[in-house]
C-alpha cells in the first residue's frame, strides 16, 4: 500500500495528512507530544517581512462545531523564523511548508527570497490580506490582482508553490485558474470563512478584532464544495483545508479532488488527532483494497 | 505534556453549583499552578476542551474543581463514575518557590481557588485569603479550615461568613502588619489581582498572579489567550498561566 503523494518534482509527500498554518505554530509544541517526522509535511504559521502584534482579545471564541478566530497573523517575523526555528524543524523527516503573507506585492516578495534557504520544501502563500496600496481589498479577490501577485511571487523563490485560496470569492474557480497560470505548484483549498460574533447582553461584539474566521467542522461541507469546483478547473493539485477532522474527511476530499489535507482546529482539540488520521487512511485503503492513495484523488462516483 | 486517560471515580458537588470531580489517572507528575485541557464530549459539542487548574495530582488521582458557568462545565457535571475523559496535560509553568523567611500569602477569589489551594497544600505555610460572594459559595470548607500549617481567613461581600468585605480588603490588613515584604500568590477576578498587584507593589512584596482566560488549544499553538505584558504579548496558557503581577499591563 502506497501512502505517498507527489505534489511537484521536488515534494513528495509520504502521506497526504499535513498540519496547517496557524494551528501548529512553529512545531516545538506538538513535537512534545508526538513525532512530527510522522507528518506528511509540516505546515508553519504565516510570517511577515517584520514581527506583528495581532489583535487585541479576545481573538478566539467557540461557535457550533467550530471556532472564529482573530489572532490578526501574529508571528516572529521571516528572518527570526529562518534563525530561531527553522534549525530545530530540520531534526525531522517531513517536509517543512512555510506559510507567508504580505500588504503588498513588494512584501510577498521580499518574504518569499528570505525564505529560498536550505530546510524549506514549499512555500504557502496566504492572499487572503489586504492590498493596503489598492483600499485594502483582498489580494485573493480579484483573478487579475491575484495573478500579477502570484506570478511576481513564483520569480522571487525556486521552491515548490502553494497559493492559500480564500473561501469568500466570487467564483473560486477564477482564483484557481489564475494562481495556475502565474506557476503555482499547488492550490490550498481554502482558508477560513469571514465570521463573527456578538454577545446579546452587552450588546458588543464579541471579538477584539470584531470579525475573524470561522473555521472546524463547521465548515467542512463549504470547503469541500470548494475543493469540487476547483478540481474542475485546474490540474495542479490540490491540498484542502476545512474542518478535516478525521480520516472519513480525508478520503472524502480526496474524492473531490484533494490530493491531500491539511488539519487545523481538530488539532487544537486532540493534539493527536494526526496520527489518528493518518492511521485511519491506511486502514481504509487496506480495506479497500485500493494501492495507492493517489487511485482516490478526484474519483467521486457520480 | 500527555494525552491521558481519566475514568470518574467521584464529581460531587461541594458548593453552588461547584463540583469536585476526582479522576483515576496516570497524569504525569505536576506543580501547583499548571492545568489541564478536558474534553468534555466526543462528538463536536462542544468542539473544544476545556481548561481546569489541578487542584491535587498524587498516586493516581487527579482532583478538579469546578464551577458550572456554560455548556462545557455543565456536560462535566453530568459525568458518573465510571465515565472516561480524555485529559491533556499537566500544562502551563505553575507557581514558583517563595523566597526563604518571607510570610506566605494565597489570596483566592470565587473560581480562583484551586490553584492556590493547590500551593497552600503543598507548601503547608502561611496565610490563604479566600473571598467569595457568600457562605454558600465557599466550596471544601473542611479542608481549607484544616490545611496543615496554613491560617485561613474568609471575606464574604455579603458579610454571611467571615468577614465582611473583600479578599484584598483582608490582604490590605495583613501586609499592613506584616514586618516586611510577603510572598503573594493569587487567582481570582481580573480586579481583584489588580488590586492585589498594587498592594505587591506598594508593601514591595513578591506577587505572582495565575491568570484564568478562555482558551483553545491550551498548549502554546494559536496564540488565542495572550496577556499584554511588559515583554509584549505572552500566552496564558504556555507563557503563564502564572505570571509575576509586576509585568501585567492590566
Amino acid at each position: 500500500m502506497n501512502t505517498s503523494v507527489k505534489i511537484a518534482e521536488g515534494l513528495i509527500l509520504k502521506n497526504p495528512v499535513l498540519s496547517a498554518s496557524g494551528t501548529f505554530a512553529y512545531g516545538e509544541e506538538f513535537s512534545e507530544i508526538f513525532d512530527l517526522s510522522l507528518l506528511g509535511g509540516i505546515v508553519t504559521k504565516g510570517l511577515s517581512l517584520k514581527p506583528k502584534k495581532g489583535n487585541p482579545s479576545p481573538r478566539v471564541f467557540e461557535t457550533t462545531g467550530g471556532m472564529i478566530n482573530a489572532i490578526g497573523l501574529e508571528n516572529i517575523g521571516v528572518d527570526a523564523f529562518v534563525i530561531e526555528k527553522l534549525p530545530f524543524l530540520g531534526q525531522f523527516n517531513a517536509p517543512v511548508i512555510v506559510n507567508f503573507f504580505g500588504n503588498e506585492e513588494e512584501e510577498y516578495e521580499l518574504v518569499a527570497a528570505r525564505l529560498d534557504v536550505d530546510g524549506i520544501s514549499a512555500l504557502e502563500m496566504n492572499v487572503s490580506c489586504p492590498n493596503v496600496k489598492k483600499g485594502g481589498i483582498e489580494f485573493g479577490k480579484d483573478p487579475n490582482t491575484l495573478l500579477s501577485l502570484v506570478s511576481r511571487v513564483r520569480r522571487a523563490t525556486s521552491k515548490t508553490l502553494f497559493v492559500k485560496l480564500s473561501p469568500m470569492v466570487k467564483d473560486i474557480r477564477e482564483m484557481a485558474i489564475a494562481a495556475q497560470e502565474a506557476g503555482a505548484d499547488a492550490i490550498t483549498c481554502a482558508n477560513t470563512i469571514p465570521a463573527m460574533a456578538i454577545d446579546e447582553t452587552t450588546q458588543r461584539p464579541v471579538l477584539g478584532n470584531i470579525t475573524g474566521g470561522l473555521s472546524g467542522p463547521a465548515i467542512k461541507p463549504v470547503a469541500l464544495k470548494l475543493v469540487w469546483d476547483v478540481h474542475q478547473c485546474v490540474h495542479i493539485p490540490i491540498v484542502a483545508s476545512g474542518g478535516i477532522n478525521t480520516y472519513h474527511d480525508v478520503i472524502q476530499f480526496l474524492l473531490a479532488g484533494a490530493s491531500a489535507v491539511e488539519v487545523g482546529s481538530a488539532s487544537l482539540r486532540d493534539p493527536l488527532c494526526f496520527i489518528d488520521i493518518i492511521e485511519g487512511t491506511k486502514a481504509y485503503l487496506k480495506e479497500h483494497s485500493i494501492q495507492s492513495v493517489t487511485e482516490l484523488v478526484g474519483k467521486l462516483i457520480i | 505534556m500527555k494525552d491521558v486517560r481519566g475514568t470518574v471515580c467521584n464529581n460531587t458537588k461541594v458548593a453552588d453549583d461547584t463540583f469536585l470531580l476526582s479522576l483515576d489517572c496516570d497524569l504525569p507528575d505536576s506543580r501547583p499552578g499548571q492545568f489541564v485541557m478536558v474534553k468534555v464530549a466526543c462528538g463536536y459539542e462542544p468542539f473544544l476542551r476545556r481548561p481546569f487548574a489541578i487542584l491535587s495530582n498524587h498516586k493516581q488521582t487527579l482532583e478538579i474543581l469546578y464551577k458550572v458557568k456554560g455548556r462545557g462545565t455543565q456536560l462535566l457535571a453530568e459525568k458518573r463514575p465510571g465515565d472516561i475523559l480524555s485529559i491533556l496535560g499537566p500544562l502551563g509553568n505553575g507557581f514558583s518557590v517563595p523566597e526563604e523567611k518571607r510570610q506566605v500569602v494565597y489570596v483566592a477569589g470565587g473560581t480562583g481557588l484551586p490553584p492556590v489551594l493547590s500551593l497552600a497544600e503543598d507548601l503547608k505555610q502561611g496565610v490563604l485569603i479566600f473571598g467569595a460572594q457568600s457562605k454558600d459559595q465557599i466550596p471544601l470548607m473542611s479542608r481549607i479550615s484544616s490545611l496543615p500549617g496554613v491560617e485561613l481567613k474568609v471575606a464574604t461581600e455579603d458579610g454571611s461568613y467571615g468577614f465582611m468585605g473583600l479578599a484584598t480588603d483582608l490582604l490590605d490588613e495583613l501586609t499592613g502588619n506584616a514586618r516586611g515584604p510577603v510572598s503573594i500568590y493569587a487567582c481570582g477576578p481580573k480586579g481583584m489581582l489588580l488590586a492585589t498587584s498594587e498592594c505587591a507593589r506598594r508593601t514591595g512584596s513578591r506577587c505572582e498572579l495565575s491568570l484564568e482566560e478562555f482558551m483553545s488549544c491550551g498548549f502554546g499553538v494559536c496564540s488565542g489567550c495572550v496577556v499584554e505584558t511588559i515583554h509584549g504579548n505572552k500566552r496564558v496558557c504556555r507563557d503563564g498561566p502564572v505570571f509575576d503581577a509586576q509585568d501585567i499591563l492590566f
